[in-house]
């Protein structure tokens, strides 16, 4: 189960990205997110998967970096 | 020569709904926006008699700013801009670059901080929401309607429970009287209804419980049958304008800000005294240089209290001395609550129109007065008042922070 069809849809719904803009190697800056929306769009997703996202391994540039994370995260979480 | 200042605009998002004539209307003929509302969780609610506003940010605000903005801050935005609009000011060729921000807000993104205790004791997680302190803080509101207008001039916050919006305004005012500044929103907002707020204030006592005759009639400041006051929550902002300025842009001001008074009581939290309400009133009237026969109306701060009400018509007396009996005083919280923040910055507003309109709303409810109250209230009928000049609005809050501001028909 991938994590990168629930982020795509959190982006649309709560950020109000346009879908056509929502690819796995897009960056951040590429989506129109700043720095404090990213910081708050990972919240979104600890709360939603039930995980958390140490400092040091939050850094990916781009969408499917983001989602390969949480995978990982959810996975190791035994979810 | 000191300036004098005009309100040219206004902005209203207020349980009487966001049109100002509208509302003043409804005001006027003692509709109330008082419901019973079932608060809290499903094991520990309540129901409590509020005035809530009718505001979904998913119409008015866009989804990416909704995520940096509390009610209170919500309810601001669309606030100023109705006094823009109202103003003509809104997309016109003005230059809005100096235009300052004075608020009032009691408390702030109060919803935001219910939410952080709630993932910090129940999720156990001391990983909350990171933009947290910017919505909870008590100055977003003032912030965002600055961000969101382009508005470069001091964006300030004055915090004094009931009394901060008019603060805000009477400070709005004299620093556009001294040439501080030439053009001000100025107002207050307040979205304090979430289920830990509305609990906190049950426990003072001074929350009203229903009447018999139903929520409509629960709020009756000066009733022998008041037993306090309904929480409401909402955002109203006046433009306030340097004469000078108002007629260079031909725009026709809605009524004059003459004067502003405060003091303290130096007394206790929740106690009013009748002595500095008195001392803020006097203040007013010298500032605004008329002699107090001047005086036609007052808007009350009374909020219903068994306690409160007394006091403020005490102060009055004080105040007037034999004109206190030939002047009109109301509380228009009678029908739309008490909006803590905003609740100056409402007031004032009726008070304006009022003077525009030449009409004083009643004292909704006021079927048996008090006998320690026995003053014209305007009972539950609004009255015209043809001769109505110089007006008064009063906000004596929790603290013992009085504010007065006197306004004059145009």
């Amino acid at each position: 189960m991938s994590a990168y069809s629930h982020l795509a849809e959190v982006l649309a719904e709560k950020y109000d990205v346009a879908p056509d803009k929502i690819r796995p190697e897009a960056t951040f800056s590429d989506l129109g997110l700043d720095s404090i929306m990213v910081v708050e769009f990972l919240f979104d997703l600890e709360d939603e998967f039930d995980i958390e996202v140490p400092e040091e391994q939050a850094e990916f540039e781009t969408l499917g970096e983001a989602a390969a994370l949480i995978d990982e995260l959810v996975k190791a979480k035994g979810g | 020569m000191s300036k004098r200042v005009f309100i040219t605009g206004l902005g209203f998002v207020t349980p009487h709904g966001e049109d100002p004539n509208t509302a003043f209307e409804q005001i006027y003929r003692g509709e109330s926006a008082t419901r019973m509302v079932r608060s809290g969780t499903a094991e520990l609610g309540s129901d409590v008699l509020l005035a809530q506003v009718d505001f979904d940010a998913a119409d008015r605000i866009p989804k990416t700013q909704q995520i940096f903005m509390a009610r209170a801050s919500q309810m601001a935005v669309v606030a100023a801009e109705g006094a823009l609009s109202s103003a003509n000011l809104l997309d016109q060729d003005v230059d809005l670059d100096d235009c300052a921000v004075y608020m009032g807000c009691g408390l702030g993104g109060a919803e935001i901080i219910e939410k952080c205790y709630r993932t910090y004791y129940i999720r156990k997680s001391r990983r909350g929401r990171p933009t947290a302190v910017p919505l909870i803080m008590a100055n977003a509101p003032a912030s965002h309607v600055s961000m969101r207008f382009g508005l470069r001039g001091p964006a300030h916050t004055f915090s004094i429970a009931c009394a901060s919006s008019t603060v805000a305004i009477g400070e709005a005012f004299r620093a556009i009287r001294d040439g501080y500044i030439e053009r001000c929103l100025a107002g207050g907002a307040e979205a304090m209804l979430n289920d830990g707020s509305v609990a906190a204030w049950e426990r003072l006592g001074v929350v009203a419980s229903e009447h018999a005759d139903g929520p409509a009639a629960s709020s009756r400041p000066f009733d022998v049958e008041r037993t306090g006051f309904v929480l409401g929550e909402g955002a109203v902002v006046l433009m306030l304008e340097e004469a000078a300025a108002a007629r260079a842009r031909g725009v026709e001001p809605i009524a004059e800000v003459l004067g502003y008074g405060a003091s303290s009581d130096a007394h206790n939290l929740t106690e009013p005294t009748a002595v500095g309400q008195e001392r803020a009133m006097v203040a007013a009237l010298a500032d605004a240089g008329v002699p107090r026969s001047s005086v036609g109306y007052i808007n009350a701060h009374a909020t219903g209290t068994q306690m409160g009400d007394p006091v403020e018509v005490d102060a009055v007396k004080r105040v007037f001395g034999d004109h206190a009996s030939q002047l009109a005083i109301s509380s228009t919280k009678s029908v739309h609550g008490h909006l803590v923040g905003a609740s100056g910055a409402l007031e004032a507003a009726i008070v304006a129109l009022a003077l525009q309109a030449s009409r004083l709303p009643p004292t909704a409810n006021l079927t048996t007065p008090d006998p320690a109250c026995d003053l014209d209230f305007v009972p539950v009928t609004g009255r015209t008042a043809p001769d109505l000049e110089v007006a008064m609005s009063n906000s004596f809050a929790f603290g013992g922070s009085n504010a007065t501001l006197v306004l004059r028909k145009v």
